[in-house]
């Protein structure tokens, strides 16, 4: 009984989370007549699987791919390693000043990023990074506040006693970080990674603002393309949308069992 | 300690690793492109609001100056939705395109190239095959700073299906807004969901000025320092109280505001019988299968129809390094070979509407009578400061089709507004 | 190394507390943090001074700069109405909006974690709207929310109940909007499951020994394991309510009436509609100054009733109360 009203209730959510998108995916499939018919069809009479073929090629999204997985690939990475030290500091270390730093580091946060646009792009174009994808990887290789607060929090639950054990066996900080503080923090580094992979691969105004040249686009922007000042494409737009969706949503199924699992097994044994 | 060290120089090779990884290639061809190249290549940036279909064609135009100029390189720099915020960003760091699309200039002049003197040298030109008026909507204080590269006038677009159901004949040029509400009246139906018009839940206050000065009205006095009397006089009240009338007995749909379902989006449905718009929902209507027919705006009863015009032109940055270049490409933007290939806004020259006959088809016909009664000149022409005005006089609006009564808005809107105007 | 000397225990822990005064609080520190101070120093607190400076300044983005002193302050708070507008929005949003996405994200977590076949297709179906470019979802939701044509009323049509035109309506644009967030919150209800996963099962078992029934377990051993969690999911989520912009910039535009105009899209149009750059950036800064606050509130209270694992010797009384069960590690 219980087990039916949990398969019940999950199955109403994914339905309530999932229903949109079919939607999304049957207006790309649509022919044009049918598009905004009301009631509207659920099911198109033709599926025009070109509908998709047509969006990508309209404009060179094989290239904008290209951009989007090289941003990603390497900003990720870079968060990843800038991440874990600083965290791995704020979490393990005193120091007169910590909190207040570590609230800096949360306010940084809090900025909105229309304030120190124009000053960044000021910057990144004295730097000669404008149109070029510099300014979408390097950042990331100098931590984010999100991720930073995000691993701090899960260093803390770490049982302080492996640490000093390792410390009075004769490991340095890096050790302790590398052998013992690392292997434990695999699920919240997945789950960093997953993170920095879905908004690197979503970022639109960082794309926008600093890049030119098509040649230089990333996914979001060539989508944007489908929307202009005196109309959308709705179509395409849904073709694009489920078409860019799928990798970072096999992504995530693949990422999922490790991010959820991963705790409970590698355990803290203590 | 040597760890520690040993974990910096990892860190650090990374870094660099990265970085060139991305820049090697990548980097040469950034900001500085200008001068860039061994091969004396030039590059010329230009940035467009188009995307799709439009946008394709500006890169074709864009291919074929590349093949008139050898040595020359078009970087079409297509912004989209973004235009202002790109434009913003590349004007606040010095880094604008060379040449750009452009409407607001008011808001950009100060950081544009004045046009005249490459205008005046310049016979290639033709500036008299280009419709009377146009240059007016890209002059600052009488500096020329966008050549006319494309416009549109509004008119009402009707869907014929629903007209003919319900055995209404079409609407036809000289009607009235009173027989425009009776026809929107019969054809409402709301068991079916279906009305007779969309009025706009956010208006955009520059494309209401027509009613107003069918009317008329205007939202300020024609020297640009007075909008108490103007706008919200009797009559510009009178021009927007119909609309909210309208969507209160039922005879309109309230359409959504900026990302919501359109009103395009529901005449492409058959929903809404008549619509009211500029030229750029014309193709689309057609490719979801609508029989649409177009007719210029209503008359208040009495008074001579007025249009508004809805202008693009082409600007030069004033920070840009080879404007003779931009030139070049300006004045082939505005050539009859490339005003052919952009189908998707009216041509701006003569020539080119005489010899395609445009204006005799009867579907854009109305575009072409409705720019012959569109010679007032648009209120953020007139007031440096309209900008703030009119964040006002929208919100008035918006009341008003949210159910306000117009007047006492628009007195309220003069009164917010004043300070602006001292 | 000098630990090698120290044999029992006593010893090490009283040498362990100099070491921690003498090494933990050194050089290496910085080693470790230098990256994010590096590019904090260099991607952001410079552009962030420089916006602290343009505040002081009448800076449209083309045109005239003049050094205007406060008046840019002056004017948000006392000479115009939308700064107070636009304020209240955020605030009431806020208050909608952050304790629905905790408990909401909670409660999926919660699902979630139960025992079920397929659990990996529940989680992606649950994180599917978080994949989605802004864009798109837009237009999802103007469709989902339209008044005639919207298939929301066109389900509570069939139940005989005629909606509103959600979008269009300023009685419920908000909860609209704070709906559509919600939706969009998969990455919390992901931490909260990390969270939840993380809890040792012995917990549960010997809590119910002691005879707690899941509704007490839940209170006595989920909430207290999770708290950490909690406390930065309740951070983020603040910041975030104080930040929407996108949903309201691509699908209600601020209206009806200004009803979901949000602070940050106030901040918005100061600096890409109206091009006033030194007014938006005093907005800015004043946001600044009201989100810090309230991080700063609660990242002091969470020492009251936040419970870290490796951190437990400073609360020992804490340590006893969530473990009750008498398990150690």
């Amino acid at each position: 009984m219980k087990k039916l009203i949990t398969y019940t209730l999950l199955i109403l959510c994914s339905l309530l989370f999932i229903a949109p998108l079919f939607w999304a995916v049957t207006t790309a499939l649509k022919s044009q007549q049918e598009l905004y018919l009301f009631p509207p069809k659920w099911i198109p009479s033709v599926w025009k699987f070109s509908n998709f073929a047509e969006a990508w090629n309209i404009q060179p999204f094989n290239m904008f791919l290209k951009n989007t997985v090289l941003v990603t690939a390497f900003s990720t990475l870079g968060q990843l390693i800038s991440c874990t030290l600083v965290a791995y500091g704020f979490a393990r270390f005193h120091f007169k000043g910590r909190d207040f730093l570590f609230l800096v580091v949360l306010a940084t946060m809090m900025i909105p990023w229309e304030v120190t646009m124009i000053p960044q792009y000021m910057e990144f174009n004295y730097l000669g990074w404008i149109n070029t994808l510099k300014p979408l990887i390097v950042p990331s290789w100098f931590g984010s506040a999100y991720y930073i607060f995000l691993l701090r929090q899960f260093i803390l639950t770490l049982p302080r006693e492996l640490d000093e054990a390792a410390t009075i066996d004769g490991a340095s900080k890096v050790t302790v970080l590398l052998r013992i503080i690392v292997p434990l923090m695999g699920p919240s580094l997945i789950l960093v990674a997953v993170f920095q992979i879905m908004s690197c691969w979503n970022d639109y105004l960082g794309p926008l603002i600093f890049l030119n040249d098509q040649t230089k686009y990333t996914l979001t922007l060539g989508l944007s393309q489908f929307k202009g000042m005196y109309g959308v494409d709705m179509q395409s737009i849904m073709a694009i949308t489920c078409l860019i969706s799928i990798p970072p949503l096999a992504i995530f199924f693949f990422a999922q069992r490790y991010i959820v699992g991963g705790i409970a097994t590698t355990g803290i044994k203590g | 300690m040597k760890k520690r060290i040993s974990l910096i120089v990892l860190a650090t090779t990374m870094m660099v690793s990265v970085l060139s990884a991305c820049g090697g290639k990548d980097g040469s061809t950034g900001t500085a492109s200008q001068e860039s190249g061994g091969t004396n290549q030039k590059t010329l940036r230009f940035a467009t609001w188009d995307t799709g279909d439009a946008l394709k064609i500006e890169q074709d135009i864009a291919k074929k100056f590349e093949s008139d100029h050898p040595g020359t390189k078009v970087q079409v720099e297509a912004y989209a939705d973004g235009f202002d915020q790109k434009l913003a960003a590349g004007f606040g760091a010095a880094n604008p395109p060379d040449v750009m699309y452009m409407w607001d200039f008011p808001t950009y002049h100060q950081s544009l190239e004045p046009l005249d003197s490459f205008a005046d040298k310049d016979k290639d030109l033709n500036i008299d095959d280009f419709y009377k008026g146009l240059f007016n909507y890209g002059k600052i204080d009488g500096k020329l700073y966008g050549i006319p590269a494309g416009f549109t006038t509004r008119v009402v677009y009707y869907n014929k299906k629903l007209f003919d159901a319900a055995g209404i004949p079409y609407p036809k040029d000289g009607w009235t807004w009173s027989e425009f509400q009776e026809i929107s009246q019969k054809l409402t139906d709301k068991s079916k969901k279906q009305y007779g018009f969309g009025a706009r839940a956010e208006n955009d206050t520059y494309d209401l000025q027509g009613f107003v000065w069918s009317n008329g009205s205007s939202f300020i006095s024609p020297d640009g320092k007075t909008i108490e009397g103007y706008m919200n006089s009797k009559e510009t009240a009178e021009s927007i109280q119909m609309f909210g009338d309208m969507v209160k007995n039922g005879s309109a749909v309230l359409t959504g505001g900026k990302g919501q379902q359109s009103g395009d989006d529901i005449f492409k449905a058959g929903k809404i019988a008549m619509w009211e718009s500029g030229i750029w929902p014309l193709e689309s209507f057609k490719q979801a299968g609508i029989d649409v027919g177009t007719v210029e705006i209503p008359a208040f009863t009495g008074k001579p129809v007025k249009g508004v015009l809805a202008e693009s032109a082409l600007s030069i940055a004033k920070d840009s390094k080879q404007k003779d270049l931009a030139w070049e490409f300006v004045k082939y933007y505005v050539s009859n070979e490339s005003i052919k290939m952009r189908v998707a806004d009216l041509p701006v020259r003569q020539s080119v509407v005489n010899e395609l006959k445009k204006d005799q088809d009867p579907l854009y016909k109305p575009y072409y009578t409705m720019l012959e009664r569109s010679d007032n000149t648009p209120a953020f022409l007139l007031n440096p400061k309209w900008n703030e005005v009119n964040r006002q006089l929208s919100a008035a609006v918006e009341a008003v089709m949210h159910g306000g009564n117009a007047q006492e808005v628009l007195n309220q809107a003069v009164k917010d507004s004043e300070r602006y105007l001292k | 190394m000098a630990q090698t000397y120290l044999q029992n225990t006593r010893e090490q822990t009283a040498a362990l507390k100099a070491l921690k005064k003498r090494r933990w609080g050194g050089a290496a520190l910085y080693l470790f943090i230098f990256p994010w101070v590096f590019g904090f120093i260099v991607f952001t607190l410079g552009p962030l001074l420089f916006s602290l400076i343009i505040s002081f300044f009448d800076w449209p983005i083309v045109g005239k700069v003049t050094f205007i002193g406060l008046d840019n302050y002056v004017e948000m708070f006392t000479d115009d109405p939308m700064f107070w507008k636009s304020l209240f929005v955020t605030l009431k949003f806020a208050v909608l909006f952050v304790p629905l996405n905790i408990v909401v994200a909670l409660g999926l977590a919660m699902l979630l974690n139960q025992k079920v076949r397929g659990s990996a297709i529940f989680r992606t179906a649950f994180y599917l709207p978080s994949v989605i470019s802004g864009v798109a979802l837009a237009m999802i939701w103007s469709w989902v929310y339209s008044g005639d044509y919207g298939i929301l009323n066109y389900f509570l049509s069939i139940f005989g109940i005629q909606g509103p035109d959600w979008l269009n309506d300023t009685k419920w644009s908000l909860v609209a909007m704070v709906v559509a967030s919600l939706w969009g919150q998969g990455s919390m209800m992901l931490i909260f499951l990390a969270g939840l996963k993380g809890i040792p099962r012995d917990l549960y078992e010997s809590a119910s020994i002691d005879g707690a029934g899941k509704i007490r377990q839940f209170f006595s051993v989920t909430i207290p394991m999770i708290t950490p969690t909690i406390l930065f999911n309740l951070i983020t989520s603040i910041i975030a309510a104080f930040q929407q912009l996108t949903l309201a910039l691509l699908l209600t535009g601020g209206g009806p009436l200004k009803s979901t105009y949000f602070y940050a899209m106030y901040m918005y149009e100061n600096a890409f509609k109206y091009f006033k750059m030194g007014y938006s950036a005093a907005n800015a800064w004043f946001m600044f100054l009201i989100v810090l606050t309230l991080t700063f509130l609660v990242f002091k209270s969470s020492e009251a009733w936040v419970f870290y694992e490796g951190e437990m010797k400073k609360n020992p009384q804490k340590k006893l109360k969530a473990r009750k069960g008498g398990q150690t590690p």
